[in-house]
């Protein structure tokens, strides 16, 4: 088991009393898995996602990596955001740059790692172009590339595709299925929270869903369907169905 | 020298996001019903589909559009694969071919974006030249078949 959160809970204070965001919530994620989080709007999905890379503290509770009790920031984790979260004044190579250097990695190499990862994901050309240059598929590659080039066993995305028009985001989807399929990568397992249920269907091996607030999970579902998958297919559609039905 | 036509304004990820969507559908639809299906404006499917078009990865046979031999042979591909086979289509288009003619008989194989959107105007009048600008930069950088530096504000072939 890769990742173990045992009775979770997270609550804020706020003037007129506390917000209870999950209230003991229990998930494992194993290696090598694809895991889609989906939850209606507000439910705390991308507090989960933070909370399984250790970006957010619970409450009380605690998540295990390996066995381990995790108690910080997890170094094994990389995150894409939906806004890309690129510096603007700095190019598409010094931002990849920019998160080896936080991890200490100097000199020619890290130059050379941040041009090869801007490489494989599709952005070679385009190193010494700012973000404001970009198209959306084109900064959202460039956010996957600084994820990637820290070289980490786990993916973790936040909504990577919804700042994204319907052409790029299919393109995008192929390639992310891709990285994680190529054991050229790091990247072993891949945890995402989307709101679209098509996009869980399609990518994921399994889908959890997450109710209103306070959050908890009322389905745990394996997509059991061969990829490429077809959205046309019957079976297709009733996973859909099914996961509707339980946000309904 | 050949006509140059203007370029539709599609990135090249939205080329390859139609393609992967057609070869999800069979390798051919109908447009209206992609454009209805994929929630997207029908002119912002069009500029996807002469893009396709246009390096000849897709074909539009009675209001279908669908997939070639080339375009199957490009989502087979990995992204190098990719890249080289847009490259290669690139070269054949007219516009293309008269950008990487300027730049390499300009000083040090670098011209001024001025000097390069005063061509497209001088090309094509009638068009949105920022635009169509845009899109070159945007496809040449994908190809790699020139660069643009922002701070320098030159477009650049790559060293050999």
């Amino acid at each position: 088991m890769l990742f173990e959160l045992n009775k979770i809970i997270l609550a804020y204070p706020k003037p007129q009393g506390r917000v209870m965001v999950f209230k003991e919530l229990d998930l494992t994620i194993d290696e090598k898995e694809f895991v889609a989080i989906v939850g209606p709007s507000g439910c705390g999905k991308s507090t989960l996602l933070r909370i399984i890379g250790g970006l957010i503290l619970p409450t009380a509770g605690r998540v295990l990596y390996n066995g381990v009790p995790q108690h910080g920031v997890n170094s094994e984790c990389a995150m894409v955001f939906q806004s890309f979260a690129l510096f603007p004044w700095f190019t598409v190579r010094e931002n990849v740059e920019l998160a080896l250097e936080a991890m200490g990695v100097n000199g020619r190499g890290r130059r050379t790692r941040a041009e090869s990862y801007i490489d494989r994901v599709g952005l070679g050309g385009s190193e010494d172009a700012y973000p404001r240059e970009l198209s959306g598929g084109m900064k959202q590659r460039a956010g996957l590339a600084r994820a990637l080039a820290v070289e980490p066993k786990v993916l973790l995305m936040d909504e990577p595709f919804s700042a994204l028009d319907a052409l790029t985001t299919i393109a995008l989807r192929e390639e992310v299925l891709r990285i994680w399929e190529d054991k050229e990568f790091s990247v072993q397992t891949v945890i995402m929270v989307t709101h679209i249920i098509e996009e869980a269907v399609e990518l994921a091996d399994r889908v959890v869903v997450l109710s209103s607030r306070p959050g908890r999970i009322v389905d745990d579902l394996r997509i059991d369907l061969p990829r490429p998958r077809d959205k046309r297919q019957q079976p297709f559609i009733e996973y859909v169905d099914r996961i509707f039905s339980k946000l309904a | 020298m050949p006509t140059i036509e203007p370029l539709p304004h599609a990135m090249s990820s939205q080329i390859i996001g139609l393609l992967e969507a057609l070869h999800d559908r069979g390798g051919r639809d109908d447009i209206y019903k992609l454009a209805k299906e994929l929630n997207l404006e029908l002119g912002d499917l069009m500029a996807a589909i002469r893009g396709g078009e246009l390096f000849e990865f897709a074909t539009t046979p009675g209001g279908d559009v669908e997939l070639t031999d080339l375009g199957k042979k490009l989502l087979r591909a990995r992204t190098p694969g990719k890249k080289k086979l847009f490259l290669a289509q690139m070269k054949k288009v007219p516009l293309f071919i008269q950008l990487q003619q300027l730049l390499e008989q300009a000083p040090g194989k670098r011209l001024d974006k001025e000097r390069v959107l005063e061509e497209l105007t001088k090309w094509l009048p009638d068009e949105d030249t920022a635009q169509q600008f845009e899109t070159a930069i945007n496809w040449a950088r994908y190809a790699e078949l020139f660069g643009y530096d922002q701070d320098t504000g030159d477009c650049y072939l790559p060293e050999e």
